[in-house]
């Protein structure tokens, strides 16, 4: 055979594999707004910055599918997001659903490798049905295809992992996407362990499957899932955006980005939003950004556990994780949603050396028949356990209350670097109005003796008790918190060892 | 015509009812603000529309879930 005819024919095997599942399919997800595997790749990447891994890949299984699956249903190569070399892995859901089978999941297992040992954030673009039959069916099947790796679903955290769930999520699909530092998923998509039509045959439960495993579920209640996008180009812009915050790998400092102009005007703004009773809520995500490089705010999680706020954001140009209770959902006492979103979130940033900042304003944690059910003394004791394990540089900021437990939680004492509060704090083990209910207990004690123990209390709970002991370095005006964050901040570089943390919590599960 | 329930966030008490069956509100609007914890808070309205039901009354208790409020858009 000629040069000539070898290179026609693998320009004729070029064009089978780019065909992917063909016209009919393709035509089917265009009508829908949906994007097929290649285009989510050219619209997430740099423009022509892919270098494809396994474009020839077909079925290595079953003869009769040679023909039938271009690419074996899985995308993989690397490229360029904001000039840094990334891995991606993006599913043909028009070839055989993007079900797992030999070749890709070869594939599969040669970017996560690189990605793993050459530092580069490894991207999923998720959409599949799971395992493929009749490949995976059968003992044989099994002992073939399933169980070759050891480290197919551990997670190092290395490098970032960010998944975007893009359409039905069963199987290979799911798993990395729970096994990611990231997760956005487009409306009409599902996340689940398998089908509604599978549940329905197994158990016989009739469900939809945006019940069995949709947005609202992911975002709202099990916390999967961290921001939800209208379109396909939505969700892997919002990748992008995460990207941008984060190093290439655990070796690596965060990418450092000019200050935008005017990000030093937004903290005279804070004692406006801190309200001068101590009974009145506010929105806490108006005091961080106006604290922060201006629109460098990008929260994490948003809809889930909304008593704790957790996001990315820049001080200075540096990166920063922050963590802060919210008054405006529950009076900010963290419940256990609110507490596994904080423990998963300081388990990235120490992984990806992000000096976290923490902003508290509690009440505690919040107590009840609720919490106790869901386990909440252990999430707490999670929550500290990762919080006393992070050795990135870490700063509080008490802005009024802290109580209790949650004192510690949030910073309190050496649990931060720096402990800073403004005037307006107030610390105790419980707040005033029910001290003084335990310590009248089954006495009759008159109206007017209750409130001077109150306002006694509420004396005592203020913040120069802590200044006096040094469990507080400083008490600073609120407006004046930006720029001392910032140079605590320098303070506190790693520099002994070029800004790199322990990552002693990088094998954290994570979901828990 | 789509209905949205405002669902309460918190156990606690109904403190103050700012609105009323009829009334018209616009996305963030304070419906009624609830105690709990020793703390107001208000419930906002996720959307405009016009208050169909008001299901609670001031005093009344409240659990983390319960219907507060239903908005007609």
């Amino acid at each position: 055979m000629s040069l000539e005819e070898r290179m026609a024919e693998l320009r004729a095997r070029e064009e089978r594999a780019y065909a992917m599942g063909g016209e009919e399919k393709l035509s089917r997800r265009r009508a829908a707004g949906i994007l097929n595997a290649r285009e989510r790749i050219d619209h997430f990447i740099d423009p022509d910055s892919f270098i494809e891994s396994g474009l020839l890949g077909v079925s290595g299984m079953v003869e009769a599918d040679r023909e039938r699956t271009p690419g074996d249903g899985k995308l993989v190569g690397f490229a360029k997001v904001d000039g840094r070399p990334v891995a991606v892995a993006s599913n043909d859901f028009t070839v055989k659903g993007a079900s797992s089978s030999l070749t890709n999941m070869k594939k599969i297992g040669h970017v996560k490798r690189v990605a793993t040992e050459r530092g580069l954030p490894l991207i999923f673009f998720g959409e599949s049905s799971g395992a493929r039959m009749p490949d995976n069916m059968g003992s044989r099947g099994m002992g073939t295809l399933l169980g070759n790796d050891p480290t197919q679903y551990v997670r190092r955290r290395e490098t970032p992992w960010a998944s975007a769930v893009l359409g039905q999520c069963y199987g290979s699909s799911a798993w990395y996407t729970c096994l990611s530092d990231f997760t956005v998923m487009r409306k009409g998509a599902v996340l689940a362990v398998a089908s509604a039509g599978l549940a329905s045959a197994a158990i016989g439960q009739k469900v939809e499957a945006e019940d069995l495993g949709g947005w609202k579920l992911h975002s709202e209640v099990t916390g999967l899932i961290d921001h939800v996008a209208e379109t396909d180009e939505e969700a892997l812009d919002l990748i992008r955006k995460f990207l941008s915050y984060l190093p290439s790998h655990h070796k690596e400092t965060p990418p450092r980005a000019p200050v935008p102009t005017g990000s030093d005007e937004g903290a005279a703004r804070i004692p406006e939003i801190l309200p001068e009773s101590r009974r009145r809520v506010y929105d806490v995500r108006k005091i961080i950004k106006a604290m922060v490089d201006k629109d460098s705010f990008f929260e994490l999680k948003p809809r889930f556990g909304r008593t704790a706020v957790t996001g990315l954001a820049r001080l200075n140009g540096g990166v920063v994780g922050i963590v802060a209770n919210n008054p405006m959902s529950k009076a900010g006492a963290m419940d256990v949603p609110g507490c596994e979103k904080i423990t998963r979130f300081l388990v990235m940033c120490d992984s990806f050396n992000i000096p976290i900042v923490m902003l508290v304003d509690t009440p505690g944690f919040v107590i009840g028949v609720e919490g106790e059910r869901m386990k909440a003394p252990g999430k707490i004791m999670n929550f500290m356990t990762a919080l006393q394990m992070c050795t990135v540089p870490k700063l509080s900021v008490i802005m009024r209350k802290s109580y209790g437990q949650a004192y510690l939680n949030m910073g309190g004492g050496r649990n931060s670097d720096e402990v800073i509060a403004w005037p307006t704090a107030e610390v105790s083990f419980m707040d005033p109005a029910y001290s003084v209910q335990i310590v009248t207990w089954g006495r009759d004690v008159p109206e007017q003796e209750q409130e001077q123990l109150r306002q006694q209390m509420e004396l005592d709970n203020s913040v120069w008790g802590l200044a006096e002991m040094y469990a507080v370095q400083s008490v600073i005006p609120p407006e004046q918190t930006r720029q001392y964050l910032i140079n605590m901040l320098d303070v506190h570089t790693m520099r002994t060892t070029g800004g790199i943390g322990k990552h002693q919590l990088s094998s954290w599960p994570t979901t828990f | 015509m789509a209905k949205e329930e405002l669902l309460s966030d918190v156990t606690g008490t109904v403190w103050k009812i700012e609105m009323a069956v009829g009334d018209r509100v616009e996305d963030g609007d304070v419906v009624m603000i609830l105690e709990s914890m020793k703390m107001e808070i208000p419930v906002e309205a996720t959307g405009a529309g016009v208050i169909a039901e008001l299901p609670v009354a001031a005093g009344e208790s409240v659990e983390e879930g319960d219907v507060l409020c239903v908005i007609e858009s």
